[in-house]
């Protein structure tokens, strides 16, 4: 068979429509970095040049944006430092939500013997659909009653339930494949589900819990609809702040650049981390 | 964690001999033995639940809560400035539902979702092909596609509004360096806005497609692509009648993930365009946050997110045929 399969594919990298798909991939990925580029170029340019046309290539890097951006000096109405603490804050919180309220109910869906284990999961799986801009609206009007706005607890528990049925569907089929035997052998010598729990299943489900956190974190710290209607300015965060930046007269482009790289560069890092992962997940484990 | 479980503590010493007991009985009653029977029975009916519990109840909250008060909000007037506050019956609905502007709002809605992920899918086939070669630039290639759909979606919305500004924009300048038009005002007029929109949808989410579609494709067998070579079919006839055939599952999971994606969009809209010019990028995420939390008339907006959950109600199906029974190793 390898004798056969080896020749077609030497001809196949050659055939025209091979190299066609690889000119298209390379063609995309190169536009598609133009506004990573722009970002994280513009980032680095003194104030002089960062608006030059046609754009400056070769400059002595500063890192004066940053400093001025992170030291809350210039921009937005609450200094950027905060609104990167507060996104912080509003991420942390949220994830460890949704990992606590996960990890048991992904457990419970898991049991045999648990009757409507498929209908509730269907179910968990199902609200995935449920538009964000329509629990906004009721969230909006009780926040405003209970005098929960601009609080990162309004932020962090609609945070949790939205990357719920993510983290419970992955948790869940790792769970799963792990084989029952194991948890049979278990209970049969007396322990209960909370100690199969504990001492058995939980030790092989941390890579897992550790791609449901990352996952959580990244939409959370991503999240703009909530953050931009239940906050005012104390719980105010970065993907809603970064729009201050562009002023009435024009923008300042290198402050922008910088608290926009300043935004991405943990997302970016926690992608490429997950690589595979990040894709597994986000389709519910899914695609694998 | 500390056990605060009742049985904690008169089991912990069993649990340390588990190693010993590798035979495993007839499974599932395995946990019922002797006396304890009734209480592990009982224990067994109400231990998935009370671990259910904390999770059901933030996700209840969050979303059949909001429907429901919905449900009653949209059949009132009330509004967040004192006005209102009487039951009108369904006439918001029927105001919803007459007023062109809302019609036309969700008739965009609609199509900006259809163009939107159409063009992700075709062009996301059309890189994971090359792209599910193994090769060691191919790993470099996968790793750079992620980029894109790691950015803040709000950030991208704020690079591409640079970049397509008439005056000091990339895009602008090399486009007229290219000897393409200059100048354009991109977000000013509503096709080109239109264009940008699409533009920075595709931008963003592309990747998702073709990585689905990626690691698909890797996950098929090889064989009855190597058998078709041997019966002399084509590189078009085995990607047309077995490749294809076979990544349908995945087509389906990238088609329906990327739908409802594309319905619950806000970012991009709401930072590039407003919903403007005019109204003509206005789709029905944007009317409702306006709706809602601009003019404050919650009862006329409950009515429109109404409209929205049931149109969005209909995916469900397709959500649970496509990714759950996908992702459900029970089913495999």
């Amino acid at each position: 068979m390898s004798t056969v399969a080896a020749p077609r594919r030497a001809v196949s990298r050659r055939h025209p429509a091979s190299v066609a798909g690889r000119v298209l991939l390379w063609a995309w990925l190169l536009a598609a970095l133009v506004p990573l580029v722009f970002m994280v170029s513009t980032s680095l340019k003194p104030s002089g040049i960062a608006k030059a046309l046609p754009p400056k290539w070769l400059f002595t890097p500063t890192l004066e944006h940053y400093q001025s951006v992170l030291s809350g000096g210039a921009g937005t109405s609450v200094g950027f430092d905060r609104l990167l603490f507060n996104s912080f804050a509003v991420t942390v919180g949220s994830t460890l939500l949704t990992v606590v309220l996960a990890v048991p109910a992904a457990y419970a869906l898991s049991m045999r013997s648990f009757g409507p284990r498929k209908g509730i999961s269907s179910w968990i799986l199902s609200t995935y659909m449920f538009p964000p801009i329509v629990a906004v609206i009721p969230i909006f009007v009780f926040a405003g009653k209970l005098g929960l706005v601009d609080k990162y607890p309004v932020l962090i528990v609609p945070y949790a339930a939205f990357n719920l049925p993510i983290a419970v569907w992955i948790l869940r089929s790792s769970i799963l494949q792990i084989p029952y035997e194991i948890q049979e052998s278990a209970m049969v010598d007396g322990a209960t589900r909370f100690v199969t729990l504990r001492r058995i299943i939980l030790p092989l489900l941390v890579p897992s819990i550790a791609t449901v956190a990352i996952l959580s974190a990244i939409l959370s710290w991503n999240e703009f609809l909530f953050a931009l209607s239940l906050t005012r300015s104390a719980a105010k965060t970065s993907p809603v702040g970064i729009q201050e930046f562009t002023g009435m007269y024009g923008t300042d482009w290198g402050k922008l650049t910088a608290a926009a790289t300043v935004i991405v560069a943990p997302i970016l890092v926690m992608t490429l981390i997950l690589r595979r992962r990040i894709v597994s997940g986000l389709t519910f484990g899914a695609v694998k | 964690m500390t056990s605060t479980h009742p049985d904690a503590g008169t089991t912990d010493t069993t649990s340390t001999s588990r190693p010993s007991s590798t035979q495993a009985p007839d499974g599932r009653k395995a946990p019922a033995r002797d006396g304890r029977r009734g209480k592990a029975h009982r224990a067994g009916k109400i231990a998935p639940w009370a671990l259910l519990s904390p999770a059901m109840t933030v996700l209840l909250l969050m979303t059949v809560a909001p429907a429901i008060y919905l449900v009653w909000s949209s059949l009132r007037n009330d509004t967040l400035l004192g006005a209102g506050g009487q039951f009108v019956g369904l006439r918001n609905y029927q105001d919803a539902l007459t007023n062109p502007a809302v019609l036309k709002s969700l008739l965009i809605t609609g199509a900006f979702v259809l163009v939107a992920v159409t063009v992700e899918m075709l062009l996301g086939l059309l890189l994971a092909v090359p792209l599910a070669a193994q090769s060691r630039s191919n790993n470099l290639a996968a790793a750079l596609m992620l980029l894109p759909f790691a950015v803040t979606p709000a950030v991208s919305a704020m690079m591409f509004k640079e970049l397509l500004n008439p005056n000091y924009g990339w895009i602008d300048y090399y486009m007229g360096a290219l000897g393409l038009p200059a100048h354009v005002e991109w977000l000013s007029n509503s096709g080109t806005a239109w264009l940008a929109l699409i533009g920075l949808d595709v931008w963003q989410w592309t990747p998702f497609v073709a990585l689905i579609l990626m690691a698909g494709m890797q996950s098929l067998p090889k064989e009855p692509l190597e058998a078709a070579a041997i019966d002399g079919a084509s590189t078009w006839q085995s990607f047309r009648h077995i490749t294809l055939p076979m990544l349908a599952p995945f087509l389906a999971i990238a088609l329906t993930l990327r739908t409802i994606q594309a319905f619950k969009t806000f970012d991009a809209f709401k930072i590039l365009t407003g919903g403007g010019p005019g109204a003509s990028t206005e789709i029905i995420n944007l009317g409702i946050y306006r709706v809602a939390l601009q003019s404050f008339r919650i009862g006329a907006a409950s009515a429109l997110a109404m409209v929205l959950l049931i149109l969005l109600s209909l995916l469900v199906p397709l959500l649970l045929r496509a990714v759950g029974r996908n992702a459900d190793p029970e089913e495999a």
